[in-house]
């Protein structure tokens, strides 16, 4: 291999131009489950597939569908110890934004957040690239976005899209299936069946994580607030993030044929 | 003598009708000396949004640097102006960083919200924010201004009369103050533009 | 001293335990109203100041007068006044801003003591005190002027009122105070302080704003001047401590003291001589 006298020093670039580390950390990536992320009209829906190496664990503590802030999830594929660390890290961020502006951090600017600590991870001594991708689902004053962010640190927007092992196929599905006046309910039934695609048994409610992001009306009626209206209660559009629970994603599964 | 009152100062917001208003003396002084009277201690943010700051003269110059560079930081950031409620946590964010050892300064904020409603606050030096719906008042002549605006305010004022009413609770309560005056400025912030004018007042 | 002898029927605030009260109540039957009638219950504030006024008077007016808190007794510490002797006699002008720290408390006071129709006083410092001794002054001149069969000196007068001033030093009188008149021997004119100092010159200036005063007196004066461009130059002094010092301002009174005695030439508003001046050209110094 060409490379090899590169490929262990993460930060040296090989005369090619490449920092083989990276590429190496989005092989594991490739390596892991598949992850979905759909962009409805009305949200967004990330979905992948949770596998256990052996019927005997117990799955409901498996969670890669995470919330990060109220209005933010993400799901990843690839190393999964290496993404609780991001995930961490990510809900500090939102909690600093929260800190200092008393609202949740638009989707963008927590991406660029993640984005920023795994490009760090690419430049520092003693350290390693993460081994996922991530897909984030938001909600803000813009509307609904998806996002990937890759081990080297960048990140792109998406209408749909698919990260891990079957990553290629389920594209390729995603493709033909979407469109954009799709609501989250058919974002989820594509989701689906686009995991579907490549999935190895049978799928059931434990073998299926969902996560959607919406928008929803909230009461508030501080004083001073924003549209404060004496003796009344006023009405705000607010982002949101949650994981289908079980029934859910049962109900879905039914509707497959 | 308290350092909050070394250089003085006089600063007052007021909510109107699809409208706001932010007025300030224009006195630079140190304790009894008057250096200039073209001081600066109301600070646009953007066309929405102002900032007055009442107390340590330093201070105040200080913050609104800080203040310029945060807001310019999160209008490239976010790619998107910074909200009147958001800004105003922004600020008492920022007060607080110096909880102990902190700015001599109670800044009051006056702006449109994205859906054209008045927005007025202040805070503390170490950034407890009020929210009142009427008005807010910082500086050397804070009680004089309270009693000024106690009785000339009423609700949903026209711009007009808005200007009218906080210039004259302005004038009237500085020249009751012996550190503030020296002429006023007056923003009324509407809708569609910012009005500025800037008052002859007492120069004594 | 009496006051402090008085303490304990002044603290007397309808105690239970206390003997004085049992034998009260003794005397009133059973009715605790008319016991109230003859014992009225009151309490008097911070007693120790009673007691502090007996024993520590200069501590006391100290506390009473300090700026810290919140001066309980308005002091005019912030002032201008200035006075000068010239061909035409004497002009003194004043500002008439009061100020209790801060807080403009009145914007009209007269600063100008008119102690007879010879002679003025003026006033910085304690305005009580000011005011007091300087009627006191005026007093003992008119006993002067009994016994004497005529008119006190300027510098006799005001040598009464450095020597009163003298006999209560360090007792927490403040007067900075300017003694003008015309007496047999012309125009007079003392500075006299609560210190016990007794200055004669022909131009002072005294209070906070007295630094810019100068200023503008020791550029523009010329013995030889008229007594038109005098009072002008009272007046501008006045203005522009007035401008300068936060503790002067508001209006200015000028008096001219002539050989006929003083006469009240005007009061300006310190705010119009402003946008006046500003109008105009600044006056030469080369003239």
């Amino acid at each position: 291999m060409a490379d090899g006298r590169y490929s262990f020093s993460l930060t040296t670039f090989s005369p090619s131009g490449k920092l083989v580390q990276i590429e190496h950390a989005l092989t594991a990536v490739n390596q892991g489950i598949t992850s979905i992320g759909i962009k409805a009209a009305n949200g967004i829906v990330i979905a992948t597939e949770k596998k256990s190496s052996s019927p005997l664990v117990d799955d409901k503590t498996l969670e890669k569908v995470t919330m990060i802030c109220k209005n933010i999830g993400l799901v990843y594929s690839g190393m999964g110890p290496d993404a609780r660390v991001l995930v961490d890290k990510a809900r500090k961020a939102a909690q600093e934004y929260k800190k200092i502006y008393m609202e949740e951090p638009p989707t963008l600017i927590l991406v660029t957040e993640i984005a920023t600590v795994m490009q760090e991870f690419t430049q520092s001594g003693g350290v390693r690239p993460f081994g996922v991708s991530v897909l984030v689902a938001g909600f803000d004053e813009k509307g609904p976005s998806l996002y990937q962010i890759d081990p080297s640190g960048s990140y792109f927007a998406w209408k749909a899209t698919a990260i891990g092992k079957n990553m290629i196929n389920a594209k390729t599905f995603l493709e033909k299936r979407y469109n954009e006046q799709m609501e989250i309910d058919d974002a989820i039934h594509t989701a689906i069946i686009t995991l579907k695609e490549g999935f190895e048994g049978a799928m059931t409610d434990n073998s299926l994580e969902i996560g959607i992001c919406y928008c929803e009306d909230e009461e508030f009626s501080l004083p001073g607030e924003a549209g404060f209206v004496e003796g009344g209660k006023k009405i705000r559009k607010v982002g949101k993030f949650r994981k289908l629970v079980n029934e859910e994603v049962k109900d879905y599964l039914a509707n497959i044929a | 003598m308290s350092i909050m009152s070394y250089n003085g100062g006089a600063i007052v917001a007021m909510k109107g009708k699809n409208c706001v208003a932010i007025a300030s003396d224009r006195r630079f002084g140190v304790q009894a000396l008057t250096l200039t009277h073209d001081f600066q201690k109301v600070f646009e943010i953007n066309d929405k949004i102002y900032i007055g700051l009442g107390g340590l003269a330093t201070d105040v110059q200080t913050l609104s640097e800080t203040f310029r560079y945060r807001v310019n930081m999160y209008n490239l950031k976010e790619e998107r102006e910074i909200q009147p409620k958001t800004f105003a946590h922004l600020v008492s964010s920022t007060l607080y960083e110096k909880r102990f050892g902190p700015y001599y300064c109670e800044p009051v904020i006056a702006g449109l919200e994205k859906d054209g409603s008045p927005f007025i606050c202040s805070t503390d030096l170490i950034g407890c924010t009020t929210f009142p719906n009427d008005f807010v008042v910082t500086g050397t002549a804070e009680q004089q201004l309270y009693g000024m605006c106690e009785s000339l305010w009423e609700p949903n004022l026209e711009p007009e009369d808005l200007f009218e009413i906080i210039s004259q609770a302005l004038l009237n309560a500085v020249d009751r103050d012996a550190v503030s005056g020296w002429g006023a400025i007056v923003h009324v912030i509407t809708e569609d533009k910012v009005i500025t004018r800037t008052l002859r007042g007492r120069m004594d | 001293m009496a006051l402090v002898n008085l303490n304990d029927v002044l603290s007397f605030t309808g105690n239970e335990e206390d003997s004085a009260f049992d034998d009260a109540k003794s005397s009133c039957m059973n009715f605790e109203t008319s016991l109230n009638f003859k014992l009225p219950t009151f309490s008097i504030q911070n007693l120790s100041d009673v007691s502090d006024i007996a024993t520590a008077p200069v501590d006391f007016l100290k506390q009473q007068m300090s700026n810290e808190n919140n001066s309980r007794i308005a002091i005019k510490k912030g002032t201008t006044t200035l006075a000068f002797v010239f061909q035409g006699g004497v002009i003194i002008a004043v500002d008439s801003r009061a100020t209790g720290g801060a807080y403009i408390a009145d914007g009209g006071v007269k600063k100008v003591i008119e102690i007879n129709p010879y002679l003025l006083g003026t006033m910085a410092g304690g305005a009580a005190d000011c005011m007091y001794w300087e009627r006191e002054l005026g007093r003992r001149c008119r006993l002067y002027e009994f016994r004497e069969k005529e008119r006190i000196t300027v510098s006799a007068a005001s040598k009464l009122l450095c020597n009163i001033v003298y006999g209560y030093k360090g007792m927490g009188l403040s007067m900075g105070t300017m003694v003008t008149g015309w007496d047999k021997t012309g125009p007079g004119l003392y500075y006299v302080d609560s210190d016990g100092q007794r200055l004669k010159s022909d131009l002072f200036s005294v209070g906070s704003g007295s630094t810019y005063a100068y200023g503008v007196l020791d550029s523009l004066y010329d013995y030889n001047m008229s007594v038109e461009d005098a009072i002008e130059l009272g007046t501008r002094a006045i203005y522009h401590a007035g401008h300068r010092d936060a503790y002067s301002g508001n209006t200015v009174n000028v008096y001219h003291m002539k050989k006929t005695g003083w006469e009240f030439i005007y009061n300006k508003d310190i705010n119009e001589l402003h946008y006046k001046y500003a109008a105009e050209a600044k006056p030469s110094t080369l003239s």
